[in-house]
Order: structure tokens, then C-alpha cells, then sequence
């Protein structure tokens, strides 16, 4: 017990001791995890700390749902109902065609990640009673059961509206049940309504257009004289310093 | 679970709610070659302000209906229950053949 709560202080005290530690089978850290991680593996990948070992299934899939969470602005969450092979194939190049991919996911991992993700490495240990931990994460919920998860690279209610055409024919096989926009959490009636929305650079459109008429003209005026009277004042300011020169 | 003797079966829930793991894993117990055999399933979902209640319905080959709640009952408590009626017809179907 006491030799844990040392490393739970500082887990560099695990590679000084490493052969002692070796020796045991396992190491309880925390509450929950098991350091597997052998320090010899650690040292091959540039001291990376990690529970599990850096080259190993868990780590990766850690590192890449991480990845998926962070460079894909929409992630859609899906119960993925054993689909058999064809229907499987059929769906996925389906998904394919509006833009996206279809990953399945391991829930406990995912559930390591939405817990660490406001860490620097989610896959390093941690201790359990740290506040920066995210324990009731808004998905949480949703990865219990048989869940998939389709990824864009780009926010764009159309393909979404594909997407939601395409599941529509899934129905009880393969149906959304969460999504996360941006940073927003969404359930599947909200997902429909952003689906309905024109796309962004539509609506981008539309507000300059808005700005150009009559109405918003005024707007823009208002908005940009502040500015021209600045620039003005200093204008006649900077002609005051030079003609004395002169 | 014996999922043989279902002809239909209606599964009612809000994925974010705490019926959603109970919900999920009967819908997934159902093996995908029984949609073809003729066994139907519809899934329905509910959000935070929807009124209708989180519901598991199952109806037999016998025509009995029989519904349970997936917030109170674990999946393992919903199967043990769903498997009585279904070993009753297994019975009787097997007095039937021999």
C-alpha cells in the first residue's frame, strides 16, 4: 500500500525501481488500472509513461480514439446491432459515399479516454482521486452495448442528412443514438434538426448578403465607423506632428 | 436467452437514460438471422423531455404479450424471466414432434 502511494506522487520512482517492480506479477495503481508496462518498453519510447505497454492493442486504441476525438469535428455514436458480413459492407461503403468512415469501438477504452481527455496522455497513469479527471462525462452513457462510431472531417449538415437517409433503411441494425458536434453533445432528435440546417458556407452566403442590402447596411456603417473616426483623428493627428517640420 | 419463440418485439428507450445498457443489450442478444426468419423488431428512441415510458415488449409464437421495463430489471433478470414462457412452448414443441 505504501510503496503505491509513492508512485501515485511520482511516477518516475517506477523506472528507478524498475527490476524490483518487474518482479511482481502486476501493480495496483489507483483504483482500478494495472501497470503491465515494462520499463525496458518505456525506455524504448522515449520514456512515455503509459499503464498498458506503448506498442500494445489498449494504448493504441486509446491513442486513436483521442485522435478521432480531436481532429473530427463531428462524431456520430451508433448502436451497432451484429450486423452480418454483407450488410456490414453494404453499410459501410454506403457511409462511405456522405463522407464518412465507421469505426466499431471497444467501450471500456473509449470510457478510459472520455475519463482522461482533459489529460495530456490518456494513456498515462493516473491517480484516481485527481479533480481533473472526468468522471461524469455527458457520452458516458452511451457505450454500453454493442456501439459504433462514424467520423467527418468537416461539419456539414447535408451529409448528414445522407447519413440519416442511409440509417433510416438500417433501421433497428444500425441507428444513431448520440453525437458530438464540435464540442456539444447531441442526442438524436437534436442531430435531425442540425441535419435540416443549410450548409456553412450557404449560411455564410446568406449573412453577407444580408449585411450588403439595405437593412444591413446601416449595420455595417455603424460597425465601421467607430473605426473610420479613429483612423481619421489619427490621420490628421500624424499631418499636425509632420508640417512643422515642413 | 431463448429468443427462438419471439414473433415480435418492440424495444422503447432513451440511449442517454439508464434503461439504455438493459434496452441495448436485448436488442443485440437477438441473433441477425432471425429478422430474415420473420421475427419483427422495432426500436423506438426517447429523449430527456418525451412523455412515453421506456418499454421491452416481446410476443410469442402463442400470440402471448409480455412486457417489462427495462429501468428496474438487469438484462440477465429480463432473460430469465422471457425464458419461461419460451421453454413452456420448446416442451411443448417437442411432445409435438415425437
Amino acid at each position: 500500500m505504501l510503496k503505491n502511494s509513492l508512485f501515485l506522487i511520482n511516477p518516475h520512482l517506477l523506472r528507478c525501481n524498475g527490476r524490483s517492480l518487474t518482479r511482481m506479477s502486476s501493480i495496483r495503481f489507483g483504483s482500478s488500472a494495472v501497470i503491465t508496462a515494462k520499463p525496458q518498453d518505456i525506455e524504448l519510447n522515449n520514456g512515455r509513461q503509459t499503464v498498458k505497454a506503448p506498442n500494445s492493442r489498449k494504448t493504441f486504441l486509446i491513442d486513436s480514439y483521442k485522435h478521432m476525438m480531436e481532429t473530427h469535428p463531428v462524431v456520430i455514436f451508433l448502436h451497432y446491432n451484429n450486423l452480418i458480413k454483407s450488410e456490414d459492407h453494404y453499410f459501410r461503403d454506403q457511409i462511405k459515399t456522405t463522407n464518412g468512415t465507421l469505426h466499431k469501438i471497444r467501450n471500456n477504452l473509449f470510457k478510459v479516454y472520455l475519463k482522461n481527455s482533459s489529460q495530456i496522455d490518456p494513456c498515462a497513469p493516473i491517480d484516481s482521486k485527481d479533480e481533473t479527471l472526468i468522471k461524469n462525462h455527458p457520452l458516458h452513457p452511451l457505450f454500453s452495448g454493442p456501439t459504433a462510431a462514424i467520423t467527418y472531417k468537416d461539419i456539414n449538415p447535408t451529409d448528414i442528412a445522407k447519413l440519416i437517409k442511409v440509417l433510416n433503411l438500417a433501421k433497428d441494425k444500425l441507428f444513431v443514438i448520440g453525437a458530438k458536434i464540435d464540442a456539444e453533445v447531441m442526442d438524436p432528435f437534436q442531430l435531425g434538426t442540425f441535419s435540416k440546417l443549410p450548409s456553412l458556407p450557404q449560411l455564410q452566403a446568406t449573412l453577407v448578403s444580408m449585411l450588403q442590402m439595405s437593412g444591413g447596411g446601416g449595420l455595417v456603417q455603424t460597425l465601421e465607423s467607430s473605426t473610420q473616426k479613429l483612423y481619421l483623428t489619427l490621420k490628421s493627428h500624424e499631418d499636425n506632428i509632420k508640417e512643422p517640420k515642413e | 436467452m431463448l429468443t427462438k419463440y419471439f414473433t415480435k418485439v418492440v424495444v422503447r428507450f432513451n440511449p442517454f437514460g439508464k434503461e439504455a445498457k438493459t434496452a441495448r443489450l436485448f436488442l443485440a442478444s437477438i441473433p441477425p438471422r432471425q429478422r430474415i426468419m420473420g421475427t419483427k423488431i422495432e426500436n423506438e428512441l426517447l429523449n430527456s423531455t418525451s412523455t412515453k415510458e421506456p418499454i421491452i415488449k416481446v410476443v410469442y409464437k402463442d400470440k402471448k404479450e409480455d412486457s417489462v421495463d427495462p429501468r428496474v430489471l438487469s438484462f440477465m433478470e429480463i432473460a430469465n424471466k422471457l425464458d419461461g414462457h419460451s421453454r413452456q412452448l420448446r416442451l411443448k414443441e417437442t411432445i409435438e414432434n415425437h
